[in-house]
């Protein structure tokens, strides 16, 4: 029974009970050679990005204006972001945004459901450097389109000035509406994908490894509760395949409602 | 701004406040030596986060 | 093998402290849900009272997390 834990937690920096967060540490995969910032989690991002980009180059090779089986598949992906995020959001400014924000959903999706698929078993984004970076990336493009249709000055203005309060107040509210816009956004939006790929990541741990060691332990009792336990890791598996997509979605919707926000008229 | 946009900026507006004057409290608790102004700082918070609410919300006329 | 359980009491705390908020929020989305039910031309004046009961009371719960880890 002992390699059900490298099976299906392959990835893990130490899986010993009870999982913690330093279960979520890297491991360098050449060490010794002075490159340790090269490590698994790495490395498995990194094959992500590739596979999205391979995934929308296989759909947008050669497009004919009937579209095949292969061409309908990837324009129906398409087009549910274009129509459900990008329309429904950004309302008729939506099409400078669209590369973005199809990019963005396929990376988050892929490496969410890294998270179920052998051989990798760990989602990226339950470390959370990697969901820092892409708020990062997404606090970049809404305050850039913001400060290139406003003016920087404005801009500011906009986003920390509400209409209508009193002049007496405008100390106390400026660095609030500062505080929300520029800092309570891009860390709610990054923690929001990190903590629940993480606490589910530590669900999945606790019942394998919890359920190996009970299969280990000799009693014929506690042998068949370890055996139910790791049968019903694979329904939190499920859970968390249903995590994973929604909170790709989310990520991009309210990626797309902060350029919205940011673009939007006063009223 | 549609029903979503409403929901996020009602919750970072409230984390902004209570995170700000609250830990202004804190850091003149500590500062200090007190235990005044961390309860003080929360309760200043959240009454002008909900005041910037009331403003951006309120103003729905029906 | 020893079962131990360690960690701050204050947790427990702010666990308690989280009901009160999270019941107020969800009576607050379902009266919306029902009001529109009844009425659905009123939904926009119902969601703007709606986010302002919404941040009072989820003030609280925030007060909540924060007290617990500074306390």
């Amino acid at each position: 029974m002992h390699n059900i834990v490298p099976l299906l937690l392959p990835l893990e920096g130490d899986t010993s009970w009870p999982p913690s967060a330093a279960s979520f540490n890297s491991r360098p995969l050449f060490p010794g050679l002075g490159i340790d910032w090269v490590n698994n989690h790495m490395m498995q991002a990194v094959i992500g990005a590739l596979l999205v980009i391979a995934i929308w180059l296989i759909f947008s090779h050669r497009q004919t204006v009937v579209p095949g089986k292969r061409q309908f598949l990837g324009e129906m992906a398409y087009n549910l972001v274009r129509n459900s995020i990008g329309k429904e959001i950004l309302g008729s400014e939506f099409r400078p945004f669209m590369p973005y924000l199809v990019a963005i959903i396929s990376f988050i999706l892929v490496n969410n459901l890294f998270g179920e698929l052998f051989l990798f078993m760990f989602p990226t984004f339950s470390k959370i450097g990697y969901a820092y970076g892409l708020a990062l990336m997404s606090w970049l493009l809404y305050n850039a389109v913001g400060i290139k249709k406003y003016g920087f000055g404005h801009y500011m203005k906009k986003m920390t000035l509400p209409d209508g309060v009193p002049v007496g107040l405008w100390i106390l509210i400026i660095p609030l509406e500062f505080i929300s816009n520029f800092v309570t956004r891009p860390i709610t939006l990054a923690l929001r994908l990190f903590a629940n790929l993480f606490a589910g990541h530590l669900v999945i741990m606790v019942f394998v490894i919890g359920g190996t060691m009970l299969i280990e332990s000799g009693t014929l009792f506690y042998a068949a509760a370890g055996g139910v336990s790791i049968l019903f890791s694979f329904a939190i598996f499920a859970l968390e395949l249903l995590v994973g997509c929604l909170q790709a979605y989310i990520f991009t919707v309210l990626t797309a409602q902060y350029v919205s926000s940011a673009i939007a008229e006063e009223h | 701004m549609n029903d979503q946009g409403q929901g996020i900026t009602v919750v970072s507006l409230l984390l902004a406040g209570l995170l700000l004057y609250g830990g202004a409290g804190w850091l003149l608790d500590s500062w200090l030596g007190t235990r005044l102004f961390t309860p003080f700082g929360l309760i200043l918070g959240s009454a002008l986060s909900i005041y910037v609410i009331v403003k951006k919300m309120g103003g729905v006329k029906s | 093998m020893l079962l131990e359980i360690g960690g701050s009491i204050n947790m427990i705390g702010y666990a308690l402290a989280t009901l009160g908020p999270a019941i107020g929020v969800a009576w607050i989305f379902a009266s919306v849900i029902n009001g529109t039910a009844r009425q659905p031309e009123a939904r926009g004046a119902m969601l703007g009272t709606a986010w302002i009961g919404f941040a009072v009371v989820e003030a609280l719960a925030i007060i909540g997390i924060a007290l617990a880890f500074v306390l």
